[in-house]
């Protein structure tokens, strides 16, 4: 048995955000559980009530349209992304980067919207979507607000997400359909593992960017690039934008050498 | 909580306490113990079932967000004593060591062969990779999932009439 909670689990977005007004402070968004399951089995929180968002229609589903772009709904699974046609043929970075979470039992059962609200620094969706320069959505009874993700992340662990809010939508711009793309990830094995270190590069005809996971507080952006940028210009934009530590899994120096040199390595992938 | 769900082909339909996992429900409600319990924190993989088609960890899911779910899991191989030609293989491959992983990891075996009928070695890697095992070294098992999908040599394989 797991600590006392009780489980809600509302059928509508309204009521939702009523819920989440009730309780605010009390109660812990439940998506995919893959981590928020493991928190409750370690005692590491404590929510008082669990509201369970997977009934909620308004949550679900990836739209993809030529002139708003890609919305994932934040309660899609890690599998349908990577599976959604669209995704393959105009935002592949992102279906690439969803591969690498996990194993494919966590990869069946976590949630897009859940990796970002975990927010951990090493958050595999963080960097792809932040060269991809996606927003995200949060809704509550005071209404829908939208802000880039890259001011999203504040900390380790920690969002611009009020307790009285939830992460609705995921919105990639259609100026990045079909962008170049690369992406690495290092791990100590090639399964079921966190990032050590992880790139992910997007490039258009009109913009370059990098994201970086494990080598900062939060996942981190450089700026917008020239497309036609040098290496050396990316990867000093790039150091500018990274402050690894050394910790059990891997030392500063390391993760900045390692961040260099997959920097070198899709540099020409986007060509 | 009021939950109906079918496992294996069963259906059930139990009070479930809303603080329990689903693996502790399929284990202590429904008696079905072949699902087992390893790290209970979604890393080894030995709790993995089959829910909706899908694998999944069930110490990481609710007993109550399986209402209306259909699950398989271990007991849901053998029939009258008869094995699968899956469990055959495992037998006979010598997949199976001091046996703990695999209710966990023929269900990611199941659920790769029904979508794929002769996967390639970094198929079955790919879907035992949330599966650990640390006594086989995992070359049995990979040759036992070749095995049941007729991909060893027939000297070497099971034998079939």
């Amino acid at each position: 048995m797991l600590q006392e909670f009780s489980y809600l689990a509302p059928k509508s977005i309204n009521e939702l955000y009523a819920m989440l007004k009730k309780h605010v402070g009390k109660a812990r968004i439940l998506a995919g559980g893959t981590d928020i399951l493991v928190e409750l089995h370690n005692n590491w929180i404590a929510p008082a009530i669990l509201v369970d968002i997977k009934k909620i229609k308004d949550l679900q589903g990836i739209i993809y349209s030529e002139a708003d772009g890609l919305s994932i709904g934040a309660s899609t699974v890690c599998i349908d992304l990577i599976n959604d046609k669209n995704v393959q043929r105009h935002f592949p970075l992102l279906a690439d980067a969803a591969h690498r979470i996990g194993s494919l039992q966590l990869r069946n059962r976590a949630t897009i919207g859940g990796n970002l609200c975990t927010a951990s620094p090493c958050a595999d969706m963080g960097c792809s979507l932040l060269a991809l320069d996606a927003s995200v959505e949060l809704g509550s009874s005071d209404g829908v607000r939208v802000i880039p993700l890259k001011d999203y992340f504040t900390g380790p662990k920690k969002t611009q997400i009020m307790p009285h809010e939830v992460l609705q939508r995921i919105i990639v711009p259609a100026e990045m359909a079909g962008a170049k793309f690369g992406m690495r990830k290092l791990k100590r094995i090639k399964g079921h593992d966190i990032a050590l270190v992880s790139v992910a590069m997007a490039r258009t005809s009109k913009v370059m960017r990098v994201g970086i996971g494990s080598c900062a507080p939060t996942p981190v952006v450089t700026g917008d690039l020239s497309s036609k940028a040098t290496v050396a210009a990316v990867i000093s934009a790039v150091e500018k934008v990274v402050s690894p530590i050394d910790d059990v899994r891997a030392s500063r120096d390391y993760r900045l050498f390692m961040t260099r040199e997959f920097v070198e390595k899709i540099y020409p992938e986007l060509f | 909580m009021k939950i109906k769900l079918t496992v294996n082909g069963k259906k059930y339909q139990r009070d479930a306490s809303e603080t329990k996992n689903l693996l502790h429900f399929l284990r202590e409600d429904l008696g079905l113990t072949g699902t087992k319990e390893g790290c209970g924190a979604g890393e080894c993989g030995a709790c993995t079932v089959i829910m909706n088609g899908k694998t999944v960890n069930s110490c990481l899911i609710l007993a109550v967000e399986a209402d209306g779910c259909e699950i398989q899991t271990i007991e849901g191989e053998a029939k009258d004593g008869k094995l699968t030609v899956l469990q055959q293989a495992f037998h006979k491959n010598h997949a199976v060591q001091c046996g703990f992983c695999t209710p966990g990891m023929i269900m990611s075996a199941r659920v790769l062969l029904e979508a794929t009928s002769k996967p390639t070695v970094e198929q079955i890697k790919e879907a035992i990779e949330g599966n650990f095992c640390r006594c086989t070294g995992y070359q049995q098992i990979i040759e036992a999932v070749q095995d049941a999908s007729g991909q060893l040599k027939k000297k070497e394989g099971l034998k079939r009439a």
